[in-house]
């Protein structure tokens, strides 16, 4: 019974919170509309300066999601690697936990999960700012199990040889981690670190599915509302861009390190 | 203050169960050269991991100038190491310095930056005194012209004297080397051997663990000669090279060449 009851109030939320975009463009399509009936030409000039003016604002919140994203997930996922690779089997079965949950079920459940997890399981009222929040709590979190097992195979792969010529040299073990393991790390884990940096690129139109209008969310409603195919076409070329400024940057930090082998 | 560097007392090591090191005593006194020759798993190499702490050793004594590094102490009817305290051991550190066969440079420094890196950041040796123990040794080794290079444009016998240059630019009173010719060809070995000739007539304490018979004549005031976890048979060149010990005598005589 509790269930149902629960259930309900999802539909209740998701309505009240997460108004499908289409239809909020619809609206104000049908506003535009009202305001100028007669000038078909007008119209649609308006709209497509107003549809760029959109996706333009969409594209923003995409690049935050991915800067948010990363600024947080790259140290946390240090973090968490250190705990997969605890001497202490408590921490180690958790992080492992961790990292299987969230490299095993689909992101998009997950940020469900962080969206709505907080009514279900607190009975907290969410409020429509938490929607971004929740957004980058579950993008952080499903990256960071990611890149920790990058910088674990990075860890792992070091010779012991370079432990032990610091541990002669007297280096202390944060030393040793900062300034000679590390580093090598670094540049080891380049290009899988490069494969999940680009594959976020084209997960950030996940936070659709709790209604954060970033590009994809954006394109969508505006095609849905116009009938047209442009705005996916800019959705595209606006990935696939940004994919090629992640890459072509990359490229760059690997030469950089590319010094020494 | 005894003249002994290094002493170590009935060391014992076992990995897994198989004891790879069964007693063994052996004193340092400073300027003594000591090298120790025996067959692959004979125990060299756990020796010289065990004196410079990359190992604990199961039991025994270790002592830095007559500093106690380990000692036994009995717990639950068997004896057992105790180590110092943390700070001890970074005290107790400073004392020796070890060269690896495999050299492991610091790839992402450049030859200058893996000698003065540890004084700065471990002695807390200023910039300008690192530089110059880092001139100086890359003088005395010949590798003046190499200071920017990174390690990979060296030849292995270069890449080991930088190693030997890092090891002294922290000053040790004693430097062990583990086989530092082994991951050599003939050529660059004598470049090396050259070296630490060169350290041994400065009277620098060193102990070698090492397969090359003629330097380790040439070279030790001492040779040990280690087999299945126990000195054999220990004394000057001279003694070792006319030892009435078979078991010596057919080793020396398969590597002596």
């Amino acid at each position: 019974m509790k269930r149902q009851a629960g259930q309900t109030c999802l539909v209740l939320v998701y309505a009240k919170e997460a108004p499908d975009g289409a239809q909020v463009y619809n609206q104000r399509l049908q506003t535009i509309n009202k305001e100028a009936p007669d000038n078909v030409e007008d119209r649609i000039t308006m709209d497509i300066g107003k549809m760029l003016t959109q996706l333009g604002s969409g594209m923003i919140t995409s690049t935050e999601i991915f800067l948010l994203t990363l600024l947080f997930s790259l140290p946390l996922g240090l973090v968490v690697s250190f705990g997969r690779m605890s001497k202490n089997s408590a921490v180690r079965w958790i992080t492992k936990g961790y990292i299987s949950i969230m490299r095993g079920t689909p992101l998009m459940l997950q940020l469900m999960v962080v969206y709505f997890g907080p009514y279900y399981i607190f009975g907290m009222k969410i409020s429509a700012a938490y929607r971004f929040t929740a957004v980058i709590i579950g993008f952080v979190l499903n990256y960071a199990a990611y890149f920790a097992e990058i910088y674990r195979s990075g860890i792992e792969s070091m010779p012991v040889g370079q432990y032990e010529a610091c541990k002669v040299l007297g280096y202390s073990k944060a030393q040793t981690f900062a300034k000679i393991i590390l580093p090598q790390v670094i540049k080891r884990i380049l290009p899988p670190i490069t494969n999940e940096v680009i594959t976020l690129v084209k997960d950030t139109s996940l936070a659709m599915v709790i209604a954060v209008s970033e590009m994809f969310t954006t394109a969508k409603a505006i095609a849905a509302a116009q009938t047209t195919m442009v705005p996916f076409i800019v959705a595209a070329i606006f990935y696939f861009v940004f994919n090629l400024v992640v890459a072509t940057a990359m490229e760059y930090i690997e030469k950089r390190l590319s010094y020494y082998r | 203050m005894s003249a002994n560097l290094l002493e170590i007392n009935h060391m014992k090591k076992g990995f897994d169960g198989v004891g790879v090191l069964k007693d063994i005593s052996l004193a340092v006194k400073e300027g003594e050269v000591v090298s120790i020759i025996g067959p692959s798993g004979s125990g060299k190499s756990t020796l010289l991991r065990c004196a410079t702490m990359l190992e604990t050793m199961d039991d025994g004594e270790l002592i830095y100038l007559d500093e106690k590094a380990a000692w036994s102490e009995q717990n639950g009817g068997e004896n057992h190491s105790v180590y110092a305290s943390r700070a001890d051991l970074k005290r107790i550190h400073k004392h020796f310095g070890l060269v690896f066969q495999n050299f492991n440079l610091f790839p992402h420094y450049n030859v200058l930056k893996n000698i003065i890196d540890a004084p700065m950041s471990v002695d807390k040796v200023s910039k300008k005194e690192a530089m110059e123990r880092a001139n100086k040794l890359l003088k005395q080794l010949g590798l003046e012209d190499k200071a920017e290079a990174y390690p990979y444009q060296l030849s292995g016998g270069q890449q080991q004297r930088v190693s030997i240059a890092r090891a002294l630019a922290l000053q040790p009173k004693i430097l062990f080397f583990d086989e530092p010719t082994s991951a050599l060809d003939p050529e660059l070995t004598g470049e090396v051997l050259r070296v630490i000739k060169e350290l041994a007539s400065d009277h620098m304490t060193m102990i070698i663990v090492t397969h090359e018979m003629q330097f380790a004549r040439e070279l030790s005031d001492r040779i040990i000669f280690m087999e299945q976890g126990i000195i054999q048979e220990q004394g000057t060149p001279d003694e070792i090279f006319s030892s009435g010990n078979a078991r010596v005598r057919e080793f020396i005589g398969k590597f002596g060449k």
